[in-house]
């Protein structure tokens, strides 16, 4: 680790020059005004687009729910057990332009027009803007989750710009429902639906007899992932593989007294976090598992085949069954006894 | 280095063009913007309540793995949600679920929207592992196991004549029990502060090798640990600029510091018992920043960095127990280790749209494992039993990654999309048969959408990835055969690439099939791991029938296997050993209104067959393994009659049924082995069936 002092100063050069950069821009910007319910005003990169659709409607949110009631093609009423609902919070869409505060000025959508035309598009959000020929619903992915994000870019979501979903043109509202009480994404029993639109491998590995509870619902994507980035590969929630175990797993961080490399480097050197058809999330069984990376002569270096199983021509052996090699080398993920040197004690 | 010096040049090149957004904001006349029609909710407590019995007809601890079905008989089913809702944004959310199992929750949240928020929570997460096992040890759960006082030891297991006198039937099993409590405080627009506490117990058993020699035991050893994790974190949100400061703790602490057995052999050298280690108390410390920059519409910069510490210095176990052997006591270097490990974790990610049409991203990632425990040399006793005439010095075994990535997005048309990247990353250790790694990675992703009919993706790369010098470890004794390669160290050519099809031919309907490969090759490798490959196709599709009736179903088959080669003299290989698994996974279900408003149906159905196949070749005719399977099948049935408006009767029906082999347990009774007194554990197999009825009362 001979350059690592520098390489840490160069992180904090960076910290500090990015800082520096940011503290003075921000002063130089504009800040959102606040929200007025007598005199609002559109918050810059809300609705870039809206400006040039058309005007805002006369009498906001009264003008759209003519249409959308509950029996419409697109109800929306369930948006008032939502927060964005809550006009008391400041923050709430519903507290500054109502439905426009999304949607963008709704007047020319809103004129009534023959029939058999369609009518004037307005901002809407979902996969079919770029899937369909539909003219009503034009709104780049990029242009919706701008909407999103001019709320809720801070937290976890400062990753998203670059992320993995963000580079496969995901948008908010392809995992995210707002119209609904509850979206199904926040929800422990129900993300994992969610998720597996898209992760169908992932969702088989969840059937496999060795697995984390996800399928009893106790355990959720998101304990693991954070889907809006991450500065870890896979969208992890914390920098590294073994970080991550460790949130549940803490009793396997260590530092122990007899390390076992590849433990302390990454636990998926030799688990499937996703699910397994041998014990333990293991790769593959054992004695091979071990012996991928044992060969010391003597009893690790020999090939343990179905002669030693119960019946078979030679005696059954504690090389290959039950524990195989963790029958006596149990502490695989460290040991801090002082004579626990290979994992025995 | 010389890449972070790079990234900071880029980045002082760019922080001028920062841009500021005109303040253009139009004002617009909202005092005719009433809301009348809009379905606020009123101030009041509304929710739902399910009451009901289960039952299920057959105990099996892996059918209750996780969801505390485990034992056979009635249950309690009880969920409620309940919803306060009060003036001025106030507000406060309860739900309950699984009360009357063991994997029951309480979630409680509330505050005032927009100024703070309370967060309570208690669940417990089962986890049966197996009920199929016995063991002649008294003092099971307990930190010292010791045998009965008929127990006769002997060299091997057939001459424990005793054994089956004093075996008796146990399990193995873990509960975790967590208390969270959150808050969480907006101070103003853009700062917001949280702290939350988790206290987390996790007691019960779990199995765990012993060994005096080559003689082993299975042994029950208690789990009895706490876990506390704290988060502070203060966030700022600004139109351009976004930071979030954190800290992170967590306390790991076990209420046991070792396991302590009799010896059921004839003891060696006066190995009258044994002792291991339970893991050690141990803690992490962590803060972290995370920052985000727009310095202008087209590019924005995030910078993360977390520096952490981990920590144990729990005092050490006497070297051995045994008071027989020549030279008890021990000495010890030290009495406890002063482990400690400084992390960091960095990373720096800048992405611009160069022109509307192009868009380049940089990743720069920093991770570091620095081992500071310090080293000592200790005299260890073989399994109580032998004094090693050579001292061991421990290994404090460091990390780090530097890792670079550059990635490139044109769109070429209205519709189609190429991406390309490559990428550097470079793998340092200490202590280790190789110093450093460096793989290169180059990827290519193709996005063709036709519209209105189906979009596709296909994504290829390959990586190559160079080791250094291979050196084998001049302190094992024996000495590790010098033609092994591990794998994570090992030189690799891995070639990846997906595929999927998303079809979108007909309204309400959603089809599509994926594709995903991972080819590794050592070719350097002579002993070791070879060559492993994973690959899988997949299919899915989601109707909306109508407006009563929706339904979907998924495919999946998937390979994984490996090949490696060993050698039973330690020099060139003589055997080989290949694994190769196979899953094939079908699922489908439906969601159907029979009566309007009134009677709903639905039903879901999985069947999972897998295979696990072992194959050795020690170069000379030796009998093979049987395949490792498991057939899984699970159905579920589900009714919803609306009694009234607020009363609702549900029915579900449930069957599982599991039929698994594993060679590694299958027939291996507690004295099958000669020199292993086994717990006598057996692969899974059950048929469950679960009747649940409840009633859903609505306020």
């Amino acid at each position: 680790m001979n350059n690592k002092n520098t390489a840490l100063t160069a992180a904090i050069v960076l910290f500090g020059l990015l800082a520096t950069s940011v503290l003075f821009a921000e002063e130089a910007m504009p800040k959102a005004p606040a929200a007025s319910k007598a005199q609002p005003q559109v918050k810059p990169g809300t609705t870039p687009d809206a400006r040039t659709m058309s005007a805002y409607t006369q009498k906001g949110a009264d003008t759209c729910i003519k249409c959308h009631d509950e029996d419409s093609v697109f109800p929306v009423f369930s948006i008032f057990k939502t927060r964005h609902a809550q006009t008391a919070d400041k923050r709430s869409p519903f507290a500054y332009l109502q439905c426009e505060t999304c949607h963008g000025p709704g007047a020319e959508h809103a004129k009534k027009v023959p029939p058999g035309q369609n009518q004037a598009p307005i901002i809407t959000f979902g996969p079919r803007s770029k899937l369909t020929k539909d003219k009503l619903n034009p709104v780049s992915v990029d242009k919706q989750n701008k909407i999103c994000l001019s709320c809720h870019q801070g937290d976890d979501r400062i990753n998203w710009h670059g992320s993995i979903h963000a580079n496969a043109d995901l948008a908010c509202v392809s995992c995210h429902r707002i119209h609904v009480a509850h979206d199904p994404v926040l929800s422990k029993t129900t993300q994992a639906e969610v998720c597996y639109r898209c992760h169908t491998k992932v969702r088989a590995d969840f059937y496999k007899t060795s697995v984390h509870p996800v399928r009893a619902g106790l355990l959720t994507c998101s304990d693991c992932h954070t889907p809006h980035g991450s500065s870890a590969e896979h969208l992890l929630i914390k920098p590294t593989v073994n970080q991550t175990c460790y949130t549940c797993h803490a009793e396997k961080r260590g530092p122990f007294l007899w390390e076992h490399a590849p433990v302390a480097e990454d636990c998926s050197l030799c688990h499937r976090p996703h699910g397994s058809v041998y014990p333990a999330l293991l790769t593959k069984s054992l004695p091979l598992l071990c012996q991928q990376c044992h060969s010391v002569a003597g009893h690790p270096a020999v090939a343990r085949t179905g002669d030693a199983l119960p019946g078979g021509s030679s005696p059954p052996s504690a090389f290959l069954l039950a524990g195989s090699c963790t029958n006596c080398h149990s502490q695989v993920h460290g040991s801090n006894h002082p004579s626990g040197v290979r994992g025995m004690r | 280095m010389n890449t972070t010096i790079r990234l900071l040049a880029l980045l002082s090149l760019m922080a001028p063009s920062v841009l500021a957004l005109a303040d253009d904001t139009p004002k617009i006349d909202t005092s005719q913007w009433k809301c009348k029609f809009c379905a606020f909710e009123e101030p009041g407590v509304t929710g739902a309540l399910d009451i009901g019995i289960g039952y299920v007809s057959d105990d099996s601890y892996k059918f209750g793995e996780y969801n505390g079905l485990n034992e056979k008989g009635g249950y309690f089913i009880g969920n409620a949600i309940v919803r306060i809702r009060a003036e001025d944004a106030k507000y406060w959310n309860i739900d309950i679920n699984n009360a009357g199992l063991d994997s029951r929750s309480v979630n409680i949240e509330g505050g005032k929207q927009g100024s703070y928020e309370l967060k309570l929570n208690y669940d417990e997460l089962p986890h049966n592992i197996t009920d199929s096992i016995a063991t002649p040890f008294l003092g099971v759960g307990g930190s010292n196991l010791t045998l009965p006082s008929t127990w006769v030891r002997a060299g091997s297991t057939a001459g424990m004549t005793d054994l089956s006198n004093s075996l008796h039937p146990t399990d193995l099993q873990t509960k975790r029990k967590r208390v969270g409590v959150g808050a969480t405080f907006i101070a103003s627009e853009r700062w917001k502060y949280a702290v939350s506490y988790r206290h987390e117990t996790r007691e019960g058993t779990r199995a765990v090798g012993s060994a005096f020699f080559f003689n082993g035991a299975q042994l029950v050893m208690p789990v009895d640990y706490v876990t506390q994790q704290i988060d502070v974190s203060a966030s700022y949100t600004g139109n351009a600029f976004q930071a979030r400061f954190a800290y992170y703790g967590s306390l790991f602490s076990d209420n046991n510091t070792a396991l302590t057995w009799q010896n059921p052999y004839v003891s060696a050298a006066g190995a009258d018992s044994g002792q291991l280690a339970q893991p050690p108390d141990n803690a992490f410390h962590q803060l972290t920043a995370e920052l985000g920059y727009d310095f202008s519409e087209r590019t924005r910069a995030t910078a993360d960095l977390s520096i952490g510490r981990m920590t144990q210095n729990q005092d050490f176990l006497p070297v051995t127990t045994n008071t027989s052997l020549t030279g008890y006591p021990f000495a010890l270097p030290r009495s406890s280790l002063d482990g400690l490990v400084d992390t960091v974790n960095g990373k720096l990610k800048i992405t611009s749209r160069v022109t509307p049409k192009l868009n380049l991203g940089l990743t720069y990632i920093y991770n570091d494992h620095d081992d500071k425990t310090p080293q000592a040399t200790y005299t260890w006793v073989s399994t109580d039993t032998n004094v090693n005439s050579t001292t061991r010095t421990n290994l404090p075994y460091s990390f780090r990654q530097n890792k670079l990535k550059l990635e490139a997005d044109y769109q070429l048309t209205g519709n189609t999309r190429l991406s390309a990247g490559f990428d550097n990353d470079k793998n340092d250790r200490t202590y280790q048969e190789v110093s450093d790694t460096t793989e290169n990675t180059v990827w290519g992703k193709g996005k063709v959408r036709i519209p209105g009919t189906a979009e596709m993706t296909i994504k290829l790369a390959h990586a190559k990835r160079d080791i250094g010098n291979y050196e084998a470890l001049p302190w094992l004794s024996p000495e590790e055969n010098p033609l092994l390669r591990k794998y994570n160290m090992a030189d690799r050519d891995r070639d990846l690439g997906s595929l999927r099809i998303q079809l979108l031919s007909f309204n309400n309907v959603s089809v599509g099939f994926g594709f995903e490969y991972a080819n590794d090759v050592y070719s350097h490798s002579s002993v070791g791991l070879t060559a492993s490959r994973d690959f899988s196709l997949n299919a899915d599709m989601s109707a909306v029938v109508d407006a009563k009736t929706t339904l979907y179903i998924f495919l999946n088959h998937e390979e994984i296997s490996s090949q490696q080669s060993g050698s039973s003299t330690a020099t060139i290989a003589d055997w080989s050993g290949e694994n190769k698994d196979t899953i094939d996974t079908i699922g489908f279900g439906f969601k159907h209104t029979i009566i309007e408003k009134k009677l709903d149906v639905g039903g879901d159905f999985s069947i999972t067959n897998s295979q696990g196949r072992v194959i050795v070749d020690a170069g000379s005719a030796a009998a093979p393994f049987p395949d490792i399977n498991a057939d899984f099948i699970s159905a579920k049935l589900y009714a919803a009659y609306k009694l009234r408006d607020n009363l609702t009767l549900k029915g579900t029906y449930w069957y599982q049924k599991l039929d698994s082999t594993n060679w590694s347990y299958d027939g291996v009774a507690v004295d099958t082995v000669s020199n292993l007194l086994a717990l006598g554990q057996t692969s899974p197999n059950y048929s469950v069936n679960v009747v649940m009825m409840s009633v859903r009362y609505q306020f």
